[in-house]
């Protein structure tokens, strides 16, 4: 279903710097994820591991887009719209390894976090319930002049709910501009699609809200960001929601817990050649907006951060104790 | 040189015209403030409390919602963390239950998760005695106050209504404002047109007495002070609690006023079964067991659904003639 083959995208329109940083958002996610992976195998996170494998370029793509103003509600598979909003890496190790220097102070864990100094909210765990969150977020910062966006990520079995519905309809109804990016992977825990809904595409449902879907190959960062680019200037100049479904595929299990082997292995094979990240390094070579060498300068930049982001995390202390009551109310 | 009544503004104020006036307040006064929900707007909303505000402050600062609970409750939640104080009406609280998780798992929680305060208050016409039946009579409180993170607030006069709609509005956290449709138009107050905000988590002994106390809010108050005239009537003299905030409640006055009386009875409209009253009989029994006299009593309604018939709500909600004979079998012990 590939809808825009970057192979036929100019991607000079853009600066070069804006498609490197959105190349090291994504290997910062990778690489991150997969030494959790790794320190999940070996016991040394509390609780869950859940990553973004194969999702990278829907967040890259999409957070890259937005501006300062701008609010993001990313989801579960999300780490790259974090990074792309200014986490450190440093910060994603406290949370996982539920440190007192984290963005929650290890309040909560694994993928609940988000910094809104950086415009980005802390998912809670009932899907779909974010989008309001967004939709609201950005009533407020329109009403006090500023013309942003919001960003709200969910995934295929997410848009089974009625939170959905209900903040895609109220979204429509006052106009408010906000992109729902539906990260299609295929599989809502063990459940696919053929058991989560009878639509041909997710994005068929638009028209019942009265607003615009639109669809893009979500292993495609340079796709995704040009789409995203070009709905979000329009969004700004005349607020409206839009979905935005893309297609992917969940490379690995639910969380950590889980091999996935419900996922056919054909449908993993076909869509690990179509890996975001390889795909984005071949896009930017092939575009001779970078060499292979800057990019594998990138890569090895990304890991050496995520080394020391982990080494120093870990020296970090877990919260007092004698803190368990404290942060409950604001004063 | 005293003024005159109207010059002080003394009208005779019922609940609803309270919370009326306290909306009206706020969006005056503060900027940030929204108003929100179902037929809230030129309609005025179901009970009428925001009549006029639509007219007075636009459609920006006060409007419709599709019927969309957790919608609504999701908003206000984006909108309180960038700067707006929401006020949202639930048209009846009962409707509440389909935006538990944005109002529990999301609103309470933000704050101790990521240090982000969450100002929204959420109106909640709440309470039976008009033949509503199981789904516009209900009283929830006990599920609210359960929760880490929310404050409940609940008055049972006019005076109190726009005091503690103050409170809540410009408290930094999630507030449930409980308002009893059967108080709306039935209790009135002359009062001045400027009034103070009533502090959040200060209980008022509204009657005093000696031979027992009775703890209670909401519409009970009222109930519990006609059984309080009718046993002095029997030269026996009741002291009536009410809590007016239910989270963080007062356990000093509480203390203080069983102490007066060694004898208590907890009064709610809302089911016995784990209701708040639980909560209260519990705090009174672990911090002031060498007070009483009796064993703390409990008048609560039934564990049934709210009945619709007319004859059969009368016997399951609380009424002064139940608690009567409660403070009698008390007194009695």
């Amino acid at each position: 279903m590939p809808v825009c083959p970057s192979s036929s995208l100019d991607l000079n329109q853009i600066p070069r710097n804006q498609w490197l940083a959105i190349y090291r958002t994504m290997c910062r996610a990778r690489f991150t994820e997969q030494r959790m992976i790794r320190l999940y195998h070996q016991a040394k996170i509390f609780g869950g591991v859940y990553t973004g494998f194969g999702h990278e370029a829907i967040g890259a793509g999409t957070a890259h887009a937005g501006g300062d103003n701008d609010l993001f509600t990313p989801c579960i598979r999300d780490l790259t719209v974090h990074l792309a909003r200014g986490l450190s890496v440093l910060d994603v190790f406290r949370q996982f390894l539920a440190r007192a220097t984290g963005p929650t102070r290890g309040r909560d864990g694994n993928v609940h976090y988000g910094r809104l100094d950086q415009g980005v909210y802390a998912m809670i765990s009932h899907l779909g319930a974010m989008i309001s969150v967004a939709v609201g977020g950005v009533m407020a910062r329109r009403r006090q002049g500023l013309d942003a966006v919001a960003m709200a990520y969910v995934g295929d079995g997410a848009t089974s709910t009625g939170d959905f519905h209900e903040a895609v309809n109220y979204a429509s109804v006052f106009d408010v501009p906000l992109l729902v990016v539906i990260e299609n992977n295929q599989f809502a825990y063990s459940t696919p699609n053929s058991q989560q809904y009878r639509c041909k595409h997710l994005i068929d449902r638009a028209p019942g809200y009265g607003i615009e879907g639109v669809q893009v190959d979500g292993n495609d960062a340079v796709a995704v960001h040009l789409k995203v680019r070009e709905i979000v200037g329009e969004m700004r100049q005349t607020p409206r929601p839009v979905l935005l479904e893309c297609d992917t595929l969940r490379i690995r299990g639910h969380g950590e817990h889980d091999d996935a082997g419900y996922i056919p292995e054909a449908l993993k094979a076909e869509y690990a050649a179509r890996d975001p990240l390889d795909n984005m390094r071949r896009s930017l070579t092939d575009a001779e907006i970078a060499t292979a060498r800057e990019l594998d300068t990138i890569d090895s930049e990304c890991q050496q951060e995520i080394d020391e982001g982990y080494q120093q995390a870990l020296a970090e202390p877990m919260p007092d104790p004698a803190t368990l009551l404290e942060g409950v109310y604001a004063e | 040189m005293t003024q005159t009544l109207a010059e002080t503004g003394v009208v005779e104020r019922t609940y609803v015209d309270c919370i009326r006036q306290a909306l009206q307040q706020l969006l005056r006064d503060d900027d940030r403030v929204v108003v929100f929900g179902e037929d809230v707007g030129a309609f005025g909303g179901a009970f009428k409390a925001t009549l006029g505000l639509q007219e007075e402050f636009g459609r920006d600062r006060v409007f419709d919602t599709p019927i969309a609970e957790s919608a609504i409750i999701g908003s206000a939640i984006g909108m309180a963390t960038q700067g707006l104080r929401p006020i949202i009406e639930m048209q009846f609280l009962d409707f509440m239950n389909t935006a538990l998780h944005q109002l529990i798992n999301n609103a309470a929680t933000i704050h101790f998760r990521t240090g982000n305060a969450v100002p929204i208050t959420v109106r909640a016409p709440c309470g039976g005695g008009f033949g509503g039946g199981p789904f516009h009579s209900e009283e929830l409180e006990t599920i609210f106050c359960h929760m880490p993170g929310l404050k409940v607030v609940y008055p049972a006069f006019p005076c109190d209504a726009r005091g503690l709609l103050v409170s809540a509005v410009e408290d930094p956290n999630p507030v449930v404002y409980l308002e009893n449709k059967y108080l709306y138009r039935h209790v009135k107050e002359c009062l001045a047109d400027n009034f103070e905000p009533v502090p959040i988590g200060v209980a008022r002994v509204c009657r005093r007495g000696s031979d027992a106390t009775i703890i209670t809010y909401g519409a009970m108050v009222h109930e519990s002070l006609a059984a309080a005239d009718v046993l002095a009537a029997e030269e026996r003299q009741i002291m009536v609690v009410d809590l007016r905030t239910l989270k963080p409640y007062d356990h000093d006055t509480i203390l203080a006023a069983v102490a007066a009386t060694n004898r208590v009875l907890v009064v709610h409209e809302a089911w016995r079964c784990c209701g708040f009253g639980a909560e209260i009989a519990a705090g009174i029994a672990e911090r002031g067991f060498h007070l009483l006299d009796a064993p703390i009593m409990r008048v609560a309604a039934p564990d049934v659904p709210i009945p619709f018939a007319p004859s059969l709500e009368s016997v399951y909600r609380p009424s002064a003639g139940t608690i009567v004979e409660a403070l009698r079998e008390l007194i009695e012990y």
